[in-house]
Formats: C-alpha cells, structure tokens, sequence
C-alpha cells in the first residue's frame, strides 16, 4: 500500500481545469476570448487569477474595471471557500473545464467579501489556520510558532510549495498518542440545499469508550439527511477533494490528510446525481 | 458550591451559558425597550442576539469621509439631509448647525464554539441600504480606539461570512477576549460578585463600534445559576 505521506501530495497538487469567460454583462473594446487555467484545488480563486485579470482588462476600458469577482451558473463563488470546495459544492458531475463567469462590475455586497489585496487573503488564511488549531491544541502549537513560522504557511501556499508548507503544518497536525487524536476536528459541512453556509460543530475523533469515530458518526450526529439505509436509493454525494471516502474512515485520519492548507476539513454534501 | 471553593475564573463560555446569559440579557432589554432580540435559525437549535440602530453621523466625520462617501451614489441622499438640515436651522440658531447624516448598524452576538466566547459581528449601511466599507467603517471607530487598533488592522476588525447567515459582516476578532476578560472576571470573583458574562463583554466592545450598553445593564442582569 502506498505511504499514507503521498495522501498529502496528491492533495496538495489537485488540479480543476476552468475555462473563465467574461460575463456578458460588461462593457468591452472588442470581443473578449475566454482563458484557460489549471487551478489548485487548496488554493484561493482571487490567489491564483492574476492572468485572468490582465487577460480581460486587455479589452476593457479602465472606467468600466471595479473589483473582479466569478460567478459560475447565477452564483457568486465565493473566494474565501478554498477552489476544491467550491467546484465539488457546486459543480460536481458536470463537465470539464469548469467554466466561471468572470464580472468586474456590480459586486455583489450581499454574497461576496471583498478581496481587495493579497493581504486579506492571507488573513482570512491565518485565522483560519488559528481557529483550527484553538480546536485541536487550544491555540497550543500556532502560539508557541514565531511570526516567521506563520509566515512559512502563508509563503508555501501562495507559492505552492509542498515542502515549505508541509515542514511547518506537520507541527500544527501532532497530538499526544495517548490522546489518539486531535482535542475536537476542525471541519465543516457544507450543503447547497441549506440557506446556512455550513456546520461546524465541535466533534471529537475519539468516543468516550475510547473508540476511533468515523466520518458515518459525523454525519449521522450533525447531518443525518446525508445518509441513508442500505435499502434506499442514494440522495447524497458526501466529497472531500473530489471524491467519495468510505464513511468507515476515522475522522483523525480525515483531518490529518484531507484537510485543506487552512487546516480544515471541508466536507461538501450534494445530491446525488439522478442518472 | 461555596464561594470559596470555586474554581479560577474562566474566560470560556459553553453553548449553554451563553444562551443563559443571553436570555438575562434579553429580559432586561425587554424592560428597558431598547430593542435587543434573539433570531432563530430555521431548522436548527442556534441562533443569535440581534439589535438595530440609526446611529447620526456628526457633519465632521462626514466632511472627513468625504473621499469614501464620494464613490457610492448615497452621497446625494446624504448631502441633502444636510441641506434639508440647514435650511430647518437657519431659522433658528444661525452660527452653529449641528448637522447629521444617520446610519444603520446592525448588531449580533453570535456563540463561537471554536473559541468559546461571544463573538460580536455587525454590518453598517446607509438609510437606503448602501452598505459601508470596511474603510469607512475605520473611520466610524472612535479616535480614542481607532489607534490601538489600527496597529493591527487586519486582525481586529474585518470583513467576514457571517457563519449562520453566509452574508458579508464585520466580525471585532476574538482573539483578545481573554485579555480583558480575564482581569473583569477575576476581580468580579474576588469581590464575591456574579457577572453576567455578555454584559461584561459586551460593555467593552460595543462601543468600540458605537454600540452602549446601558449601565443598567451591569446593575440588573445577574449571572444565570
């Protein structure tokens, strides 16, 4: 069997092909061809889409330029959900290249953070990573690093750097093996069927009796629509970087090697397709 | 449990003492009429503390905003508030003219179960629903605070998702919560006082973002048992 070790890398460089189109709701000189990108599932839309940018501002005119944002089939994609997150949520099962909508008028104020600079993803980054590590070691690990330290994941993931990244966050993934896990998992379920944006609980990866519980325990506690019994056709699709994992896997294994650079666990539950 | 026998006071709240605290806190507010209420999230056990306010911009922070109000299309709306205002005050006093533009805050309380404590996340916009930028924001934050903060901008006051609505809100970062609770709750312990804590808390942030608690607040509202 493969190192579990090459889990991290084969997440790490998860690739989606989209192909960015401007909305037809903007103004341009000429008309404006689409553009092709492999985009990292771990990385942010707004991180990754500077080509985009100059591409389109080629055929516009500055005054008609405000903030860009993407859009894919009416919705607003949100930056601050990691790119994997937003294609499984919202684009499983349809086909290849992902095609986003790209606006740079009309923000939409209600649905989107702004991302003005680089500067603000990195901080949504970091207060990710620190919300994450309050729940797993109570902010133990991230406050015992130094500034340089913080700055290492940042640099790894704006860079895409495995190793770089992957020396510092291996610290913020140790536990005490007495303990057998993490204190809780930092994770989040996302739905497209619920007005919330996601769930997030506090969960821990161990049972009272000491057994290692399982993503199926997760979901039956805080999202029991999503499984079904054996007998019944399935509804949902539960995915985490693209793919089904059996719900038998422990969750500490889960948050170990699933989650995204921010050090969650992003689960997307989906209908299933009808086919 | 004996006074004595307690444990140090903790900064931490569960689930459970926050709702508590909360609906103390409601309750006087209920008596008092100044407008805080609990939002329930359909479907589901959670939800959140919520108040709304039209808070007068005075004509000084507004000349200073200038530049920020420019760009949005409300500046019109604004700027004839102030003429309606001027021409309603050259009747009387003519030297000065206490002049208002009014924003709408809207305040919640949410429970972080990561941290643990209250989270205070608020919006602001315009009477007709433009909303402020997190700049504009800034400049709304009261000087005595503002350079404080401002060391550390990105970590104090930002714009975030609203985790129960999905909406753009600012969110004051909890990250010093344990700072300034700390000595409030200790002291509270050693004089033998029961606080409640989103009074505590809430005295202290709010009005950082120009939100008062009424002492009455301190006086009526006890810790839930």
């Amino acid at each position: 069997m493969a190192d579990d070790k090459d889990v991290l890398r084969d997440v790490w460089f998860g690739r989606i092909p989209a192909c960015f189109t401007l909305s037809p709701e903007e103004t341009t000189e000429r008309e404006a061809e689409p553009y092709y990108l492999l985009l990292p599932r771990v990385s942010y839309l707004t991180l990754v889409t500077d080509k985009v940018k100059k591409h389109f501002l080629k055929v516009m005119k500055a005054e008609d330029v405000e903030e860009m944002w993407f859009e894919y089939e009416g919705t607003p994609l949100k930056w601050h959900y990691p790119i994997g997150v937003l294609f499984d949520l919202h684009a499983s099962n349809t086909a290849l290249p992902w095609s986003v909508s790209v606006h740079f008028k009309s923000f939409p104020e209600h649905d989107l953070l702004h991302c003005t600079s680089n500067s603000v993803i990195e901080a949504h980054f970091m207060s990710s990573i620190k919300e994450a590590d309050a729940l797993k070691h109570k902010s133990q690990v991230i406050n015992d690093m130094q500034k340089k330290d913080h700055k290492q994941l940042w640099m790894g993931l704006q860079n895409d750097k495995f190793d770089q990244f992957w020396a510092m966050n291996r610290k913020l993934m140790e536990y005490p093996t007495e303990e057998g896990g993490f204190r809780y998992i930092p994770f989040r379920i996302y739905q497209t069927t619920s007005d919330r944006p996601f769930i997030q609980k506090l969960f821990r990866p161990v049972s009272a009796e000491g057994h290692a519980l399982t993503l199926g325990d997760l979901l039956k506690e805080l999202c029991p629509a999503s499984i079904c019994a054996e007998d019944e056709p399935k509804r949902f699709q539960v995915m985490v970087h693209g793919i089904e994992p059996l719900l038998e896997t422990p969750v500490q294994w889960l948050s170990e090697h699933l989650s995204h650079p921010d050090n969650f666990l992003h689960i997307s539950v989906i209908p299933a397709p009808s086919d | 449990m004996m006074a004595g026998e307690r444990s140090p006071a903790s900064c931490y709240l569960d689930e459970r003492t926050f709702r508590l605290c909360c609906r103390l806190f409601l309750q006087h507010s209920e008596t008092i009429q100044d407008g805080w209420s609990w939002e329930q999230i359909k479907g589901t056990d959670e939800g959140f503390m919520k108040k709304t306010v039209l808070l007068p911009v005075k004509s000084s922070v507004l000349h200073k905003q200038h530049g920020c109000f420019m760009q949005a299309e409300n500046m019109d709306l604004l700027t004839d508030d102030i003429q309606a205002n001027v021409e309603d005050e050259t009747a009387g006093v003519q030297a000065v003219c206490e002049i208002h533009a009014v924003l709408r805050y809207e305040y919640h309380v949410l429970y972080s179960c990561s941290y643990q404590i209250p989270v205070l996340y608020f919006r602001a916009s315009t009477l007709d629903g433009n909303p402020l930028s997190l700049e504009e924001v800034w400049s709304n934050v009261h000087p005595n605070y503002r350079q404080r903060l401002q060391q550390g901008p990105w970590d104090t006051l930002t714009q975030q998702e609203h985790p129960l609505l999905g909406q753009p809100f600012f969110m004051l970062h909890p990250c010093r919560t344990e700072e300034f609770m700390k000595p409030a709750l200790d002291l509270a312990q050693a004089e033998n006082k029961r606080v409640n804590y989103i009074v505590s808390w809430l005295s202290v942030v709010g009005p950082v973002v120009g939100l008062d608690v009424p002492l009455s607040y301190c006086t009526e509202v006890s810790a839930p048992d």
